[in-house]
């Protein structure tokens, strides 16, 4: 039995929210690279404010997933998205939606950091100055609001005009979330935003994390368990490209109902 | 056996790398050479009327004025029209063309263009600038001049715009930034030093090139500032000099020779330094 015939003999298990909690969802969302099929059919609810963690072996489909929610595949061709992603009730993959202003209004923080080649006040102030046309006493107040958010303003405010690229991996990471919510986006999605920061730069990425949510709804990827029991209310477990099971965090890591989602957080397989 | 193995192998090693040693010595010894009697010869050619008096007709005295700023007003006019082109270009193919055939066509044309022989280009422009409107002028001299850089700025600007992460890309356009703008002022920044590099590598190029100008840019005894009008150039200046018997004309082409030299040293430098930033950011 090949690996995606076997799956269909693993049962789903999703436990539905709310609706009026939920800030963005995917309803029977499939996802192609080309021929090759990366998502099936998955249905995901996130919350609204809170933190959605997406965990899975690698190669599941947890980063194609997040890559959806703002369209960022759009960039290749070939790569195509069928089924709905509906953010506030409108369904995003809609031709008709602008991708730039729903990018604006879903940021992304990437796994490896990625400064601009520019000063760290010019970094984060590059998004704002798209869609807004602050005064400079209003942007210093912006960036300033931005920096302490992502717990990187006490480092970098006596160095502002500095480039970004002189600041460490953790700090750099640090900036890329404060460039991202300077923008004020609903949703913010992290892909594996740690995975290449050391354990102290992790730690404090993952306080500002916390802190972060009661402001913004989160969807973060992550291949440490450990760190999705830490921040995230609701996680999600993928396999294969499905939505293998979903629930509130303590719930699906203490008493998960699918064999899989036992096998994989007991560290079975993965 | 083992040792009869081993001493193959250290003969071989050895063979091998001193052959390399003789290569890279032999290459050497011509650049110096060439570099030395240009030096050698040249120098003794340079004094102030070199800049600042015309050329002269023969057995009178004169400099390369009108040679200098000939070349630099038409490698620059050149370079306008090449780094405008080949920017362009370089970014569509790194940036839209991916590997469609189109864009895989393109590539192939542009790498042909590199190698093509640059007389080629001149009688090319000769047929379509220069023959049509029955004169010589600067202008035909720059685009031709200017078809020899951009294939040489497309190359680096594609090369060096593949070399930026793809996730700096992703991070300027999660931002809500339209990719164009993302690439304008994200990428060409990031790449900046690089394509810089390839733009003077390409001028560096062109400023000695003398067969695409023969027959379009001609050459011209008097000083002018005219784009429609033929124009006096280094390059050809010493091509139409070191081939006379006269003394002056020749002490004239070896100084020319030593102008052009130092100068494409200088921007070879230059844009070894600027290369060198790039790969440290």
């Amino acid at each position: 039995m090949n690996a995606a015939a076997e799956i269909e003999t693993y049962e789903q298990f999703a436990a539905p929210l709310a609706p009026e909690t939920v800030k963005l969802e995917t309803k029977n969302l499939d996802f192609f690279y080309g021929k090759h099929r990366a998502l099936f059919s998955v249905s995901l609810q996130v919350v609204e404010k809170g933190v959605t963690a997406l965990i899975g072996p690698s190669g599941c489909g947890k980063s194609t997933l997040l890559r959806v929610m703002n369209r960022m595949y759009g960039l290749y061709p070939g790569q195509r998205a069928e089924g709905q992603v509906i953010l506030d009730g409108q369904n995003i993959l809609d031709r008709k939606v602008d991708v730039a202003t729903l990018r604006s209004r879903v940021g992304m923080v990437f796994q490896k950091p990625t400064p601009f080649p520019m000063s760290i006040y010019d970094n984060v102030a590059f998004g704002v100055k798209l869609y807004e046309n602050l005064s400079k006493a209003d942007m210093d107040n912006r960036i300033e609001e931005s920096l302490t958010k992502a717990a990187l303003w006490d480092e970098v405010k006596d160095k502002l005009n500095l480039s970004g690229l002189g600041l460490s991996g953790g700090q750099q990471q640090r900036l890329c979330v404060a460039r991202g919510i300077a923008v004020k986006p609903e949703v913010l999605l992290l892909d594996e935003p740690t995975s290449a920061l050391d354990p102290r730069s992790s730690a404090k990425l993952e306080e500002t994390i916390v802190q972060l949510k009661k402001d913004y709804t989160i969807v973060i990827v992550t291949h440490n368990l450990q760190q999705a029991t830490r921040v995230s209310d609701n996680t999600g477990f993928m396999f294969l490209g499905r939505l293998i099971e979903f629930g509130p965090t303590p719930e699906l890591f203490s008493t998960p109902r699918a064999k899989r989602t036992a096998d994989y957080i007991g560290g079975r397989f993965g | 056996m083992a040792s009869l193995q081993r001493t193959r192998r250290t003969v071989a090693d050895a063979t091998f790398t001193g052959l390399c040693w003789a290569a890279t010595g032999v290459a050497l010894v011509a650049l110096a050479a060439i570099l030395w009697s240009l030096l050698v010869q040249g120098i003794g050619g340079i004094n102030l009327n070199v800049f600042t008096m015309s050329t002269p007709a023969q057995g009178s005295t004169g400099g390369l004025l009108n040679a200098i700023v000939g070349s630099i007003i038409m490698c620059s006019v050149a370079m306008v029209f090449a780094t405008f082109i080949g920017v362009l270009a370089g970014t569509w193919l790194s940036e839209f063309g991916g590997n469609t055939p189109f864009a895989e066509t393109v590539r192939f044309l542009n790498d042909i263009l590199l190698s093509a022989p640059s007389v080629l280009i001149g009688l090319f422009i000769w047929v379509l600038l220069v023959n049509p409107f029955h004169g010589f002028s600067a202008l035909a001299g720059s685009v031709s001049l200017a078809i020899i850089a951009v294939p040489i700025i497309t190359r680096t600007t594609e090369d060096v715009l593949k070399l930026q992460p793809p996730a700096l890309r992703e991070a300027g356009v999660a931002l809500g930034t339209p990719l164009w703008t993302t690439i304008r002022t994200i990428l060409w920044k990031s790449a900046g030093s690089g394509i810089l590099t390839g733009i003077l590598l390409a001028f560096a190029r062109i400023s000695g090139e003398t067969a695409p100008l023969l027959f379009t840019a001609l050459g011209n005894q008097f000083f002018s500032w005219d784009l429609t009008k033929p124009m006096a150039s280094l390059p050809v200046v010493i091509f139409n000099y070191a081939l006379s018997a006269d003394d002056g004309w020749q002490h004239l082409a070896w100084a020319g020779a030593l102008i052009i030299a130092v100068a494409v040293l200088t921007i070879n430098i230059v844009a070894r330094v600027l290369g060198r930033e790039q790969r440290r950011s």
